[in-house]
């Protein structure tokens, strides 16, 4: 029956006793009233719950809580402070607030550790006052001795923990009213309830943020690491140790000469490593699976199609202790072909270095043997000798100077005579210079330097005025003949000419070491007016 | 065998120097040099009809390698030697185990060597 139809039958009923009828109205109307306002809280209670339940990220739930705990409690201001632990000490962080903008806490400092706010902030339990600012706990402590100038005007006062189930203190849920008097213990219980659901919600909700903000990390970290895997070209593998399935990523198939797309199988990656490399492969695998040692092997690969190339493979097998052995084993490989052939061409490199030194040392043996046999005096021999290491040294300078792949003829004249007193007085005439092989320098320039020593000590450089004409041209072969380099030193104005008594080294280089080495003709005639040395070499012998 | 007097020696080397060098050294041994040939061609020649007792060959040859040289001289029953600096490491797979004068040389290495090489002629 309704509230109203009660009233009506009572009125009805006792006319008579008018004062006790009013009063019992009186009471009835406030029960009423009483009951009007727990449905409407029950029904906001359960809206609340509902909306906390929803599943929003922390902030929207926190509104809410703060929203409907201003609804339930009819207080003007409610707001949640967020419970930080700095390592200075605490501080609490304004989260929602309700009934007043945000603004109308901007400029005060957050909340201290005050006796008001202790009991809160460390989760000891409610505060609840009709006149916070009776409270003994109030005003004191400095610099302000209670609410900041300016502040929201708080007599009523109403603050809850909001705990978790582990005890841990997540913030506080704080109300007020200007006036005094407002909350009641109806009021404490609902928002102690509401405050429990709150912790189980702020704590659901920040579980899943966790949960949301690991899984980025992590596909954050995996898109890292396939950039680097990508940028290194580096391919990524696994293998399953019993079932033998063979998972390869793009780079690492493309390092086997395959397609993203084609299939390649654990027997695929074995058939395509060169067969002389296969058991060497195969055994470090065993290996690593039944003894956990690494993997660390470079092989040959005959791709499907192309050249063979070289891979460097890295993994390891992780042993699980159940199994008693390895499950899987993972790792990566890399293309290191340029590598290998870098380090072939190394080898080489060394090798022909190796070679060439040794060649030099038995040209200087062959020199200074040569040397000893034909100088009379130690001082002879010491002239003679460091002239002509020098002069094999001054070839070497040249060839290091272009890259060993040779110089031209005039070069050859140039850096053998660089230092020579008399250059100015040798003279050229030729119509194009003629580029040399390594091998025709070395050998040209010692010949020069032959010709000018001979030159400067018993030649036309010996007296002054005296003087040295080099001349070449390319011959154009007979029928019968390849072209061939006409190359002539004439010496003029120096002292009469006698053809030696014995053969010497420069003599015996010229016409005889040119001749084999350059398959030269050569010919020295001792002409009563000057020197003249005629060569005659063929071209595919001195071109690189 | 043969004594080194008048062992009939052909030399093949590329290098000028060296092959003063070495004729020097062989005919202070009481050798008779048969070339010194500096190209693949003439040391063929030389190696196929040559009237030589034994032979010292450099290995490359211009960048081109003494083997065919080798080759002929095992079939017509020539004791030979390779000259090299390489040592060993620079023959082919087919003259592995012949003998290698390394340079640079000693005149006793050679002649060493040249002994051996008199030991075998028939």
């Amino acid at each position: 029956m309704a509230a109203g139809g009660i009233k009506g039958l009572v009125r009805a009923m006792s006319r008579a006793e008018g004062d006790e009828v009013e009063d019992l109205l009186a009471r009835l109307g406030a029960a009423e009233e009483a009951l009007a306002e727990e449905v409407r809280r029950s029904r906001a209670l359960n809206r609340i719950a509902e909306a906390i339940g929803a599943g929003h990220d922390a902030e929207t739930l926190v509104q809410t809580v703060v929203d409907g705990g201003v609804e339930l409690t009819g207080a003007q201001f409610g707001a949640f402070f967020y419970n930080i632990v700095a390592p200075d000490g605490e501080s609490y962080t304004l989260y929602s607030l309700s009934g007043a903008p945000r603004s109308a806490f901007e400029g005060f400092p957050m909340p201290r550790n005050t006796a008001v706010f202790a009991p809160t902030f460390k989760g000891e339990g409610v505060v609840r006052s009709d006149d916070i600012t009776q409270d003994p706990r109030y005003g004191r402590n400095a610099p302000r001795r209670g609410m900041p100038e300016g502040h929201l005007p708080v007599r009523s006062y109403l603050a809850v923990p909001v705990i978790t189930r582990e005890g841990a203190v997540l913030g506080g849920l704080f109300f007020g009213h200007p006036q005094v008097g407002r909350f009641g213990a109806r009021a404490e219980s609902l928002m102690v309830g509401l405050a429990a659901q709150a912790a189980v919600a702020i704590e659901s909700v920040r579980a899943r943020e966790a949960a949301h903000a690991e899984l980025a990390q992590r596909r954050d970290a995996e898109e890292r690491l396939k950039f680097a895997l990508d940028s290194g070209r580096l391919g990524s593998w696994e293998l399953d140790v019993e079932t033998r399935a063979y998972l390869a990523s793009d780079i690492c198939k493309a390092n086997y000469g395959r397609r993203p797309d084609e299939d390649f199988t654990f027997d695929d990656l074995v058939a395509s490593v060169h067969p002389g490399d296969r058991d060497r492969m195969t055994a470090a695998i065993e290996d690593a699976i039944r003894h956990g040692a690494e993997y660390d092997i470079e092989y040959r690969v005959r791709a499907p199609v192309g050249e063979t190339r070289w891979v460097h493979a890295r993994g390891r097998a992780a042993q699980t202790a159940d199994h008693g052995g390895a499950r899987r084993m993972a790792g990566v490989s890399l293309d290191v072909t340029e590598r290998k052939r870098a380090e072939e061409r190394q080898k080489l490199l060394v090798n022909e270095l190796n070679h060439r030194v040794k060649n030099t040392l038995v040209s200087v043996q062959s020199i200074a043997s040569q040397t000893l046999r034909t100088t009379e005096t130690p001082e002879a021999f010491r002239d003679a000798f460091e002239g002509r290491i020098m002069a094999l040294s001054h070839t070497h300078d040249l060839l290091t100077q272009q890259n060993w792949e040779g110089a031209s003829l005039r070069e050859i004249f140039d850096f053998e005579l660089e230092a020579f007193a008399a250059r100015d007085r040798i003279g050229f005439d030729y119509d194009r210079d003629l580029q040399l092989s390594p091998k025709a320098t070395v050998a040209l320039g010692m010949a020069v330097h032959e010709l000018a020593t001979n030159a400067l000590k018993y030649g036309a450089l010996s007296v002054p005025g005296g003087e040295v004409r080099v001349v070449w041209a390319v011959e154009s072969g007979e029928t019968d003949e390849s072209p061939a380099l006409r190359l002539t030193w004439t010496e003029r104005g120096g002292p009469p000419v006698v053809a030696p008594t014995r053969q010497g080294f420069g003599a015996r280089l010229l016409e005889k070491g040119l001749a084999g080495e350059l398959s030269a003709q050569v010919s020295l005639a001792y002409d009563s007016l000057g020197l003249a040395c005629t060569m005659r070499l063929p071209i595919r012998a001195l071109e690189p | 065998m043969k004594t080194l007097a008048a062992l009939k020696v052909l030399v093949v080397e590329d290098e000028a120097l060296v092959s003063m060098l070495v004729e020097d050294m062989l005919s202070d041994l009481g050798c008779v040099v048969v070339g010194p040939a500096a190209e693949l061609e003439e040391a063929l020649r030389l190696a196929g009809s040559a009237d030589i007792d034994a032979a010292l060959l450099d290995v490359n040859l211009g960048g081109r390698p003494i083997f065919p040289v080798a080759d002929a001289l095992k079939e017509r029953g020539v004791p030979f030697a390779f000259a090299s600096g390489y040592g060993e490491a620079g023959l082919s797979e087919g003259h592995k185990g012949a003998t290698v004068l390394q340079k640079p040389f000693r005149e006793a290495d050679l002649r060493k060597v040249l002994e051996s090489l008199a030991a075998q002629v028939a």
